[in-house]
């Protein structure tokens, strides 16, 4: 494995004074009982582009025991509108050791680890290591795969991504839902969705499939095809009676957008660490954030 | 940066994101992110403001420090971090006050937009009616705990930050603070008291007696007595906890109706004890001796702090481990004394320091709804810019961030952003001062800068100094401002104008605060009855105007009353979300703060043991004194003589949970809350925080109610 410790972290269990002082007002919300807690969890942490910088800025600033940053691709562009943990000229480097240095600033007392290695290349019981798997930035493919896995082995799941200003998660934490593929079973153009759905659930199903059929995500380069693809997905699926309701979102679906990043990031990022502060919300196992009716919503799919 | 990419952007916002001019008030919690993620999508030419400096606590949020910028200024320190990931955006970064009168119109009419980011009301309205002067659009925001919301204000469209009422922080009677403490609250600030008494640059509150010096038979102020024995630990630990007690009790009358007693500590303490207590957790409750030792410890450090201090006194801290050590041994001795519930120090510390717990995530989310704000509003899609709250926990519909239906309409009556909008001004014109008008309601209550106040074309306050108006000690009716005068208040630098009637009205009941603002005449009566909550069984007393010390306590950062922890923003919006209600507002929030308790009343008891009015008195302990009207006889407020009479009355009902365990030890029990979780108990100080939740709702808030009013950025 290609990986780079940057720091030893703190003994597990125990908060320094040094640490209680950093940590104060969010132990005044979760008690000395969830910060060690906290300070005891192993997060391995899978895609550095603008989301993953945010739930690992988040995750480290609280106080992990430890993070592996995981990532096999380069800095790209893009990574620009939304990756604050990378330095300029940056674009020959590995996203994951990119981010490592900065990463690390944020809190010395975590252990922040880079990773290149792909996630698909990894054996089944990699994932066995960590307290919580979150994954960003991979293909529905990889996705399916990652849940199944974690699922049997029962670590604890986060799937996220980010299109423009649009986002949404969704949550394996009870290992009781439908799986990631079940949700939005597109990955592989066979199925088609489910009924009934919020809209958020029908452009977060096109762009999944527009990810699959032209491997890659939604681009500013070529916004004005990619909308038009989009478009033809969604009327595609027999479910959608009104594709006009979509027209205000196609503007902003393109690279990730650190408004955004920001809110799903933090949404993951506390719904991970709810599972150890008996704080999770378990009846629901994907989110939704709608940037055009400012909706953060959960739903059970 | 995503305005220069092609594509990233509809084409029509690319230039708008690029040069449009933006100003964000506050580099704190949520300032961070903002400034984050407006760099992020390359807007271009930003200023960002911010009067604080980093402080170790922050770390947790402020993404944009580390440890080594530990009390620098966070407005340049934000700056060169960001810089740091994208080196091609004009930053200005001011590290000042956003009510300095430097940041006037013509600083405000620069920009396109502004973002607040801020921890505390009195700036918060500030910057709302500069922008309402300007008729700039602002995005305001708050966070506490797990909540948080975003508004958008703009003057003629959509409700001010002003238009709803922002509760006021509750009161304790200052003879509860001084004679019948009842619980943790009421000792902390008369802990409080104490630091600013023997260190503190205002002196006004005093909690210890007069002592006589042998020599001279001189009575010395506690403080001098406090100086002339060189801060000796064990002779203050004498003095505040045996003689002071000893006096209280020997002022027969005053434990005469009441289960509240002090009860006096064991003598074996009496010259202090030696225990040690550096290696207990902060959320553990101490033995006696080891709170003893605490003090006697405290008193050293802060001596040698107070002789290097060039000032020549101490303004408390709660980050100070010496100031806070003080408070947590004071505190809690008395509680021992009085037979109060025994806090842990970090217990402690939330009431002391009012902070409101404070997380990355929150702050984040804020952060990033209020840039789409910014974007919305500078498509000029004003109408998508409705309040957007950030729950704690999910409603019965999985929602969690959530708008109003609507941005609501600006309220008709507001006294800030309508013309029409007229304050009802109710006080007791014989005895209400030119001077607390300017301090209590002007400054404090309404939050102006640079008062103008004219009655009938006739000037009484002016901000221009060379006007040398000395109208201030004069009572309303002895400047000839009477019930149904009109009083005319102008801010120049807020070009913000309110017109006041006065309506007379004599104090029927103690609890009475000093003044009163209504906005319809017709109001003023109504409010006559009172809740006469708990003062009732605290300090009854007859007859009619007998007025009470009233201590305030709230946050604040500076020397200002900063940081509530907004409670403010709280608004009659969530009425009109259909299953949210609740909401916090969630302020503010910062902690880089520091606590003041203000006084708007004073009381005394004097010789004939009736409560008597002792000059009203503001002051902000230990903030600035804006107050020369320092009466002398205040001080001595404090006497009451042995063979007094008994119309000083205080009504039972309290429960008599008064033991303290004599052993020779002194250990005592208290029940462990050591757990360390966030506990904050009914200190009353609820009203802080405005949290409402119909029964669906969750724990989590319930969790921060109990929380309450502590304060974030």
């Amino acid at each position: 494995m290609d990986s780079e410790i940057s720091n030893n972290g703190a003994d597990v269990g125990k908060l320094s004074k040094d640490e209680l002082k950093v940590y104060d007002r969010q132990i005044r919300l979760w008690g000395h009982d969830g910060q060690k807690k906290l300070s005891s969890w192993n997060v391995l942490l899978i895609g550095l582009q603008g989301l993953g910088a945010e739930i690992a800025k988040n995750l480290i600033l609280c106080g992990v025991h430890s993070i592996t940053l995981k990532d096999p691709s380069d800095v790209s562009i893009l990574d620009r509108c939304s990756q604050f943990l990378i330095p300029p000229d940056s674009e020959q480097r590995n996203r994951a050791k990119a981010s490592l240095t900065n990463a690390q600033k944020l809190n010395p007392n975590v252990k922040v680890t880079a990773d290149t290695k792909p996630i698909d290349e990894e054996d089944e019981h990699f994932v066995t290591k960590f307290d919580i798997v979150i994954a960003t930035e991979c293909f529905p493919a990889t996705y399916k795969k990652l849940n199944e896995n974690c699922r049997k082995n029962q670590v604890k799941l986060f799937i996220a991504d980010v299109f423009g200003l649009f986002g949404y998660f969704v949550q394996d934490i009870t290992f009781e839902h439908n799986l990631y593929h079940e949700i939005f079973p597109n990955y592989d153009q066979r199925s088609n969705v489910s009924e009934n759905c919020p809209l958020p659930y029908y452009l977060t199903s096109a762009l999944l499939r527009f990810q699959c059929e032209s491997n890659r995500k939604p681009n500013p380069d070529t916004c004005e095809e990619d909308v038009e693809e989009l478009k033809s997905i969604i009327s595609s699926f027999e479910q959608i009676t009104d594709i006009e309701a979509y027209d205000e979102y196609f503007g902003e679906l393109f690279c990730e957008m650190s408004p955004t990043t920001s809110i799903i990031g933090a949404m993951v990022a506390q719904a991970a660490m709810n599972t150890i502060m008996d704080k999770t919300v378990e009846d629901f196992n994907v989110f939704f954030y709608d940037h055009v009716e400012h909706r953060g919503q959960y739903f059970k799919l | 940066m995503a305005a220069n990419i092609v594509g990233a952007f509809k084409p029509s916002m690319q230039n708008v994101v690029k040069t449009s001019k933006i100003l964000l008030v506050g580099a704190g919690g949520i300032g961070c992110e903002v400034l984050k993620n407006l760099v992020l999508m390359g807007f271009g030419e930003l200023e960002v403001i911010d009067l604080d400096t980093i402080e170790i606590s922050n770390l947790n949020r402020q993404f944009l420090f580390s440890k080594d910028s530990v009390g620098k200024p966070k407005s340049h320190t934000a700056k060169e971090s960001v810089l740091r990931f994208n080196p091609n955006v004009n930053i200005n970064s001011h590290y000042g006050d956003i009510m300095d009168t430097k940041y006037g119109s013509a600083f405000f009419n620069k920009f396109k937009l502004v973002i607040n980011a801020l921890d505390n009301k009195r700036a918060r309205s500030h910057v709302n009616r500069m922008c309402l002067s300007c008729d700039i659009p602002l995005i305001e925001s708050g966070t506490m705990g797990y909540s948080g919301q975003v508004e958008f204000i703009k003057k003629d469209f959509s409700l001010c930050y002003e238009c709803s009422p922002k509760p006021v922080p509750k009161d304790y009677p200052m003879c509860t603070i001084r004679n019948t403490p009842k619980e943790p609250i009421h000792c902390i600030i008369w802990a409080k008291f104490l630091f600013s008494q023997l260190f503190g640059e205002n002196t006004e509150e005093l909690v210890s007696m007069e002592e006589t010096e042998d020599e001279t038979e001189e009575k010395l102020s506690a403080r001098d007595w406090a100086k002339a024995n060189n801060y000796d630990g064990q002779k203050l630990f004498k003095k505040i906890f045996y003689d002071d007690i000893d006096y209280l009790l020997n002022m027969r009358d005053l434990y005469k109706s009441k289960s509240i007693k002090p009860r006096k500590l064991d003598y074996v303490y009496l010259n202090g004890v030696k225990s040690e207590y550096a290696h207990e957790e902060e959320s553990k409750i101490l033995t006696l001796p080891q709170y003893i030792s605490m003090f006697i410890d405290s008193i050293t450090s802060i001596k040698e702090k107070l002789d290097q201090s060039k000032k020549g006194y101490l303004n408390w801290d709660k980050d100070d481990d010496d100031f806070m050590n003080f408070v947590v041994a004071s505190t809690n001795i008395r509680s021992v004394i009085f037979g109060i519930e025994i806090k842990s120090h970090f217990n402690i510390k939330s009431m002391a320091g009012n902070i409101i717990p404070a997380i990355p995530t929150a702050n984040a989310i804020i952060g990033g709804q209020i840039v789409i704000h910014g974007l919305r509003v500078l498509e000029g899609k004003y109408p998508r810019c409705q309040t957007v709250y950030l729950r704690g926990m999910p409603n019965h519909k999985g929602e969690i961030i959530v708008k109003d239906k609507i941005v609501q309409k600006p309220s008709p009556t507001c006294t800030t952003c309508s013309t029409e909008g007229h304050i009802v001004l109710a006080v007791n014109t014989f005895t209400f001062t030119i001077r607390q008008f300017e301090d209590l309601v002007l400054r404090q209550r309404l939050n102006i800068v640079a008062p103008d106040v004219l009655i009938d074309g006739r000037m009484i306050i002016s901000s221009d100094e060379d006007d040398e108006l000395d109208l201030y000690s004069k009572t309303f009716s002895e400047a000839n401002i009477l019930h149904g005068s009109k009083i005319s208040v102008d801010d120049f630098l807020q070009n913000y104008r309110v017109q006041m009637l006065v309506h007379h009205k004599m104090k029927v009941s103690d609890e009475q605060p000093e003044f009163e603002l209504f906005n319809n005449s017709d109001d003023v009566d109504k409010e006559d009855d009172f809740e006469q909550e708990e003062y009732d069984d605290e300090c009854h007393i007859d007859g009619e105007d007998h007025k009470f010390i009233y201590v305030k306590q709230e946050e604040s950062s500076n020397e200002e009353m900063a940081n509530e922890s907004d409670e403010d923003n709280f608004s009659s919006v969530e009425e009109e979300l259909e299953e949210t209600e609740l909401f916090v507002d969630a302020g503010a929030v910062n902690d880089a703060s520091e606590t003041c308790i203000k006084i708007t009343n004073v009381c005394s008891i004097t010789e004939d043991n009736t409560l008597s009015i002792i000059e009203e008195q503001s002051a902000e302990v230990p903030a600035d004194s804006q107050d020369e009207n320092n009466e002398d006889d205040a001080k001595d407020n404090f006497e009451i003589e042995d063979d007094a009479k008994d119309n000083f009355e205080i009504e039972d009902g309290a429960k008599d949970n008064f033991e303290i365990e004599d052993d020779a030890k002194g250990d005592f029990e208290i029940e462990d809350d050591a757990k360390g979780d966030f506990e904050i108990e009914d200190d009353g100080n609820e009203t802080n925080l405005e949290l409402k939740r119909k029964a669906e709702d969750n724990v989590d808030t319930t969790e921060t109610k109990k929380s309450r009013s502590s304060t974030d950025e």
